[in-house]
């Protein structure tokens, strides 16, 4: 069932999240979107994962964010990557290729 | 963190959602259902965010607080139990420690204070030891110190004042006009008195206290200048001392010039002065120490050679007459010291004992709730979460235990003060304040902690899944839990066996103590101090005539069997040492032959011995033939022992230097010894004069006399008679201190009470407490072995053999703790050794007694559980579960 959303791996919700605002801000939905789309609708982040999340990582520095106006005009919350979040992201991404091309190497012994 | 804000962006997402859904073809009322069922509940995303960030913290442990809160309120029993023995412990603390914080810790109330010495001397061959200076020596000191800045001269006596119908004694320090620059310290109204005005035949000044400004003058504002009657003389009041000004813990209400001549360096041999000396800058104690050993090198060269009586030398050097430098907070809390840091050791102990108590409580506790939690671990609650409870619970349990205990220490210190009039110094300076509040704080903190880590010790993540298969029993997989409060309870015990040694030992000092023989009989006597002011009575035969009428008047009322007088009330006087030729006896200086001094002069009227119930054990006691018959002395015991070894005293004569030419006293008895210095102070030697013919032989009675009455009735019934007689001789002479003679000889023990008193309370508790802890592990114990008992029952066991394995692990414990205990209070014996009379600090008979007290408390703490084991029905335990 290749539609069916897969379960989020400890931890690469922060991956994802960080990856999802490295071309720029983006509000909750926007997130959310985003990541369904880079992963080609394989994780769907819901809100009750999301948020928490989001306000984590905010509190950890790695993301900043204001109130501003969405693209139909309403109010909401927009989140980008500060600085340090630039340096998390790319360390995340170092560390997963290494954890994914292990258990591909581990996957493939016979 | 803001809700408001969370709840916006929430809102937000959804509003956003929903048009998302509008554009794709969705009703605005279907759109609104997806999108609700797709975002879930906002209260729950709004916890799992508060939970996220690192400020939850905060709100997690209030809510672990609250939990805790209610978990206690659901088992008040244990929580009761807990916060009281929490609230002990930690109010002992506090009560003892702001004791200790007052009297030890606070510096004297002077600017530096660390910087004032204080200076006496000592007599290595009579023993004695902070003896006082003479004038001579004082002003020799002075003279030649660069050490000191300055250096000051003191003496501290009681005068009577009189405000017209209300004669007042009150405490005075005749001082040297320099003692208030010494000291830092300035009046808050008036003048201090110069230089200029601390010499000898000057108009009399005096400096007063606040507190008897307030008291005697009604806070005159216009007071300084004005006179008043003081000692009989009319003084100008120069100024008034701030609050809680004193010298030296003595109290004094009073201050006078002490009327020094500077030229007049010839009485050598009196030595009666206190010196109190400020450092100069940049000197240190060491270096004031190594000025004063090169004085006494040269001391000789400063004075001459000038022979005392006896051929004794009077001058200061470093081998027979030495003087010592101290600081002066050593010499004014320096007794206290040791005595308050045993009882703060005592009480460190009770605090222990009550944590190891309270942890074993909760540890019980954590096997009760074993799977709840181990129920929480499994459904996903971090071991920190769980952690964070637990020690959030013992924070609860200890923030209420500290504010008992906080309770207890204002009404324990209270009581403290009360039960202890005059044993400890700087009394004033004992308050409840910040720093007791801030160490309370810290204790409740750290108890809550180590509480709360308590249960914990066996919490490790695989008690989690055994746990949960053994669906809450007990097993004996729970042996390692087990040894832990094994050991809190042999630790326990141990230092409660400690404890109540060392309290042992103390009770025993003090019953030792109480049992000497003071060499007088006590009981049915009253004694009050009366002072005949030189100013109005100047002439000695007049002051005879006065006692005798006094005592005619006394023995006239009802119940008034005697009444005498005599100068020095035992068995508390200060030592007179006093220069006396025995004749025929010649002293070698530098042999081993016993100085010609003798350590207490006592002036009594004929009745003397009479009343005060001492026997004159040969020869004779005063009669009324003395007043005008030949000069005659009578000697105690250790004196006859000292200094006619081998011969009758009766009839040899001595001079006691009381006139300026020789008058020789001949010996015309010998009395039983009594204590004069102290009850534990070895019996000095002791010479009586016969007051009534001191004016005739000697040209000098002294006025300042104490009277002693035999009498049927007690002192309440007695006193207003008393007090009247006093009045009608006299009435501006004050009575001073009318009390019992078995409240005088009380009173010289009060420390020793005191201490033996708290130290015995501290023991009980501890007692108390290492008994709830043996009880409490030994119930456990038969809880979780109740299956085993049963099966052993079926198998055949009896009751002897059930009561013997209960029994038996019980005393084991108790026994281990024992032993324990008996090893650390002989470590701790050393430090309790100077507080002991009579009783050697490893006094086996207290070990043993102690021992057997606490293993038949232990054993009795076994009754119950043992008697509860034997009532297992075996076919029920082992059903059971």
């Amino acid at each position: 069932m290749p539609n069916e959303p897969a379960n989020l791996l400890q931890g690469t919700l922060d991956l994802l999240i960080l990856k999802s605002l490295a071309l720029g801000q983006l509000h909750g939905l926007g997130v959310s979107r985003r990541i369904e789309q880079i992963t080609r609708g394989t994780f769907l982040v819901k809100p009750g994962s999301l948020f928490p999340a989001l306000h984590r990582m905010e509190d950890a520095g790695w993301l900043a964010s204001s109130w501003g106006a969405s693209e139909n005009n309403r109010r909401a919350k927009y989140y980008k990557l500060t600085a340090a979040g630039r340096r998390q992201l790319e360390s995340e991404v170092g560390e997963w290729k290494r954890i994914a091309l292990a258990i591909s190497f581990a996957l493939q012994a016979t | 963190m803001k809700r408001r804000d969370v709840d916006e962006e929430i809102q937000a997402y959804m509003d956003l959602l929903i048009a998302e859904k509008m554009k794709a073809g969705m009703t605005l009322d279907d759109a609104r259902r997806a999108a609700r069922l797709e975002v879930g509940g906002v209260e729950h995303i709004k916890e799992e965010v508060n939970d996220a960030r690192k400020g939850a913290l905060v709100e997690t442990t209030l809510q672990d607080l609250k939990y805790g809160l209610r978990l206690l309120k659901r088992s008040p029993g244990f929580a009761a139990l807990a916060i009281l023995t929490i609230g002990l412990g930690i109010g002992a603390n506090s009560a003892i420690f702001s004791v200790i914080n007052g009297v030890v810790r606070k510096p004297l109330a002077y600017p530096n204070p660390h910087r004032l010495m204080y200076i006496t001397s000592q007599f290595s061959q009579q023993h004695f030891d902070k003896f006082w200076v003479s004038p001579p020596e004082f002003l020799d000191y002075k003279d030649h110190t660069r050490a000191f800045s300055d250096l000051g001269a003191y003496l501290t006596t009681a005068v009577n004042v009189s405000d017209g119908d209300n004669p007042e004694r009150v405490n005075a320090v005749f001082m040297t006009a320099n003692m208030f620059k010494v000291l830092g310290v300035r009046p808050e109204r008036g003048q201090v008195f110069t230089p200029e005005q601390d010499v000898p035949n000057t108009e009399p000044v005096v400096v007063i206290a606040h507190e008897l400004w307030e008291r005697t003058f009604a806070s005159d504002p216009a007071i300084v200048g004005k006179r008043a009657q003081i000692q009989g003389r009319a003084r100008t009041i120069l100024g008034v001392m701030p609050r809680g000004f004193d010298l030296h813990d003595t109290k004094a209400q009073v201050w006078a010039p002490l009327g020094l001549d500077p030229s007049n360096r010839q009485n050598r041999g009196s030595h009666y002065l206190y010196l109190v000396g400020r450092l100069a800058p940049g000197i240190t104690e060491g270096q004031a120490k190594s000025e004063l050993q090169s004085f006494l090198k040269q001391w000789g060269q400063w004075a001459g050679p000038g022979p005392g009586p006896g051929g004794m030398n009077h001058v200061p050097n470093d081998s027979t007459h030495r003087m010592n430098i101290e600081p002066l907070r050593d010499e004014v809390v320096g007794n206290v010291r040791r005595a308050l840091w045993v009882l703060q050791g005592a009480v460190a102990l009770v605090l222990l004992i009550a944590c190891a108590n309270v942890a074993n409580l909760l540890l019980a506790r954590a096997e009760a709730r074993h799977k709840e939690f181990a129920v929480r671990s499994a459904i996903g609650a971090s071991r920190g979460r769980i952690l964070r409870q637990f020690i959030s619970e013992g924070i609860v349990l200890s923030t209420l235990g500290a504010i008992l205990g906080l309770a207890i220490a204002f009404w324990g210190l209270r009581a403290i003060l009360a039960a202890n009039p005059g044993s400890i110094p700087r009394i004033s300076e004992i308050t409840l304040d910040p720093s007791v509040l801030g160490l309370t704080v810290v204790v409740a903190a750290l108890t809550g902690v180590i509480f709360g880590l308590a249960p914990l010790l066996h919490m490790s993540e695989k008690s989690v899944t055994i746990a949960i298969k053994e669906g809450g029993t007990r097993t004996t997989s729970n042996a390692g839990r087990n040894r832990v409060r094994r050991a809190l309870v042999t630790g326990e015990i141990a230092l409660a066996v400690t404890l109540v040694i060392g309290a042992g030992l103390l009770l025993k000092s003090f019953r030792n103590l109480t049992s000497v023989d003071p060499g007088f009989t006590p009981d049915n006597k009253v004694t009050f101090g009366i002072v005949l002011p030189q100013a109005s009575y100047p002439d000695s035969q007049r002051r005879v005539q006065f006692f005798q009428e006094l005592s005619s008047k006394l023995e006239a009322i009802p119940g008034v069997q005697r009444a005498s007088a005599m100068s020095g009330l035992p068995p508390f006087r200060q030592v007179n040492a006093n220069d006396t030729d025995f004749e025929g006896y010649k002293y070698v200086p530098g042999s081993n032959m016993p100085i010609p001094n003798v350590d207490y002069y006592q002036y009594a009227t004929v009745g003397y011995f009479e009343t005060m119930g001492i026997p004159v054990k040969e020869g004779r006691a005063f009669d009324a033939t003395d007043a005008a018959g030949s000069p005659v002395v009578i000697i105690n015991e250790a004196l006859a022992k000292r200094f006619y070894p081998n011969q009758d005293p009766l009839g040899k004569r001595l001079n006691p230097y009381l006139t300026r030419d020789t008058t020789w006293f001949r010996i015309i008895g010998i009395a039983k010894d009594v204590k004069q210095g102290g009850l534990e102070a070895s019996v000095g030697t002791e010479l009586y004069f016969n007051y009534e013919q001191l004016p005739r032989i000697v040209g000098f009675a002294p006025g300042q006399m104490n009277m002693i009455l035999r009498t049927t009735r007690p002192l309440d019934g007695i006193a207003p008679a008393i007090r009247r007689a006093v009045k009608e001789k006299d009435p501006a002479l004050p009575i001073v201190q009318m009390r019992t003679m078995e409240d005088v000889v009380g009173a010289s023990v009060t420390r020793q009470r005191f201490l033996s008193m708290l130290l015995g309370i501290f023991a009980i508790v501890a007692l108390t407490l290492a008994a709830i802890g043996t009880y409490g592990i030994l119930s456990y114990i038969v809880t979780e072995r109740q299956r085993e008992i049963g099966i052993r029952m079926a198998l055949g066991a009896g009751n002897n053999q059930v009561v013997g394995l209960v029994m038996g692990q019980g005393m084991g414990i108790a026994i281990l703790g024992i032993v324990l205990g008996v090893l650390g209070a002989y470590a701790l014996s050393r430090l309790t050794a100077s507080l002991l009379y009579g009783v050697s600090p490893s006094d086996p008979l207290t070990y043993a007694t102690v021992a057997g007290v606490i293993a038949l408390v232990a054993a009795a703490a076994c009754i119950l559980p043992t008697r509860r084991a034997t009532r297992v029905d075996p076919l029920e335990a082992i059903r059971a579960d």
